[in-house]
């Protein structure tokens, strides 16, 4: 999904949890800041690409892929808090409603799967997903207020 | 070698579970030097084998929990930190060996202990060792990039072209 979708449906939460200082950043951190590791794997890019723009790159990381739970449960527990572990499920969620080939639990398996709804195209899930966001972020809102 | 420096390890584990601390660190100070002898001697005799590597690290490994678990038996960290700790260091070393990352922030973190409270080592402890889990998952999937790179092709095929041709060359150095 698009950095739309994930701000869009991180604030949703934030919202919805009722979420105030510390645990919004981890939400965001965890809902959003993931997506990181494309500035990990830019001098990737750059080297086999150059400047020019292709789509479809492998940008993924594990920081992305559910593997990462190994490494988000140990800090959940630690600060006593599920914030990471929800916006990171919702994170990945999202990314595994894209049909492109992804690895869940790499280096442990070479297991490779393009996720779920993959019936449906991207475009389609991208956009309504989008709408139903911003509309409920705006009901949530303007009920609070 | 390993089985002394264990063995070494495991009398330290006693002695600090009834909470005598200076001790205990001795004790384990010896069982560390004999480690390392087991690991001088390998190399300098060319006596190094894989099997030989994993029983040191699966033996390191026991030596920790048991060390751990004492520190946790004689009340100097709550528990909670100390089972954190040693999931940290279980999750880095089960990739250490591809990722080529290990901060060595282990045993060697207690003696820190004579002149900082336990609850902060183990922190330390955990908080590092998650790190190195982290960024060694990163510095895996850089080298499989470098895999996938080479294969050119798109996010819609090159993940399990890649993989394939990974799990081959696995296949072959086993052999």
């Amino acid at each position: 999904m698009t950095i739309v979708t994930h701000v869009l449906a991180t604030t949703l939460g934030v919202q919805a949890m009722e979420l105030h200082g510390s645990e919004v950043a981890l939400a965001y951190a965890f809902g959003i800041g993931v997506d990181v590791d494309h500035a990990v794997k830019a001098p990737f890019y750059l080297k086999a690409i150059g400047l020019r723009d292709k789509r479809g790159y492998y940008w993924r990381s594990s920081l992305q892929e559910p593997v990462a739970l190994l490494w988000i449960l140990p800090l959940c527990v630690f600060l006593h808090t599920l914030v990471p572990l929800v916006f990171f499920a919702i994170h990945v969620a999202m990314d595994y409603s894209v049909s492109f080939e992804k690895m869940p639990l790499y280096p442990y398996s070479p297991w490779v799967t393009r996720g779920w709804l993959l019936n449906i195209p991207d475009k389609v899930k991208e956009v309504v997903l989008a709408i139903v966001l911003v509309a409920l972020n705006a009901l949530l809102f303007f009920a609070r207020r | 070698m390993s089985w002394l420096s264990f063995a070494a390890s495991a009398g330290a584990a006693v002695v600090l579970a009834t909470g005598r601390v200076v001790p205990a660190l001795i004790v384990m100070a010896a069982g560390q030097v004999l480690d390392g002898l087991d690991g001088g001697i390998a190399r300098v005799y060319g006596l190094g084998t894989p099997a030989g590597a994993r029983l040191d690290t699966a033996l390191d490994r026991a030596s920790e929990t048991l060390i751990f678990l004492a520190a946790g038996w004689a009340g100097l960290a709550p528990w909670r930190i100390i089972v954190l700790a040693l999931a940290a260091i279980y999750l880095m070393t089960s990739i250490a060996e591809r990722s080529g990352l290990d901060p060595g922030v282990k045993r060697f973190a207690l003696y820190f202990g004579l002149r900082f409270p336990y609850p902060l080592i183990f922190t330390v402890i955990f908080a590092v060792n998650l790190a190195a889990y982290a960024i060694g998952l990163l510095v895996i999937d850089c080298k499989f990039q470098i895999t996938m790179d080479r294969l050119g092709g798109d996010l819609d095929t090159v993940a399990s072209r890649a993989v394939a041709l990974e799990v081959r060359e696995t296949r072959k150095g086993a052999r």
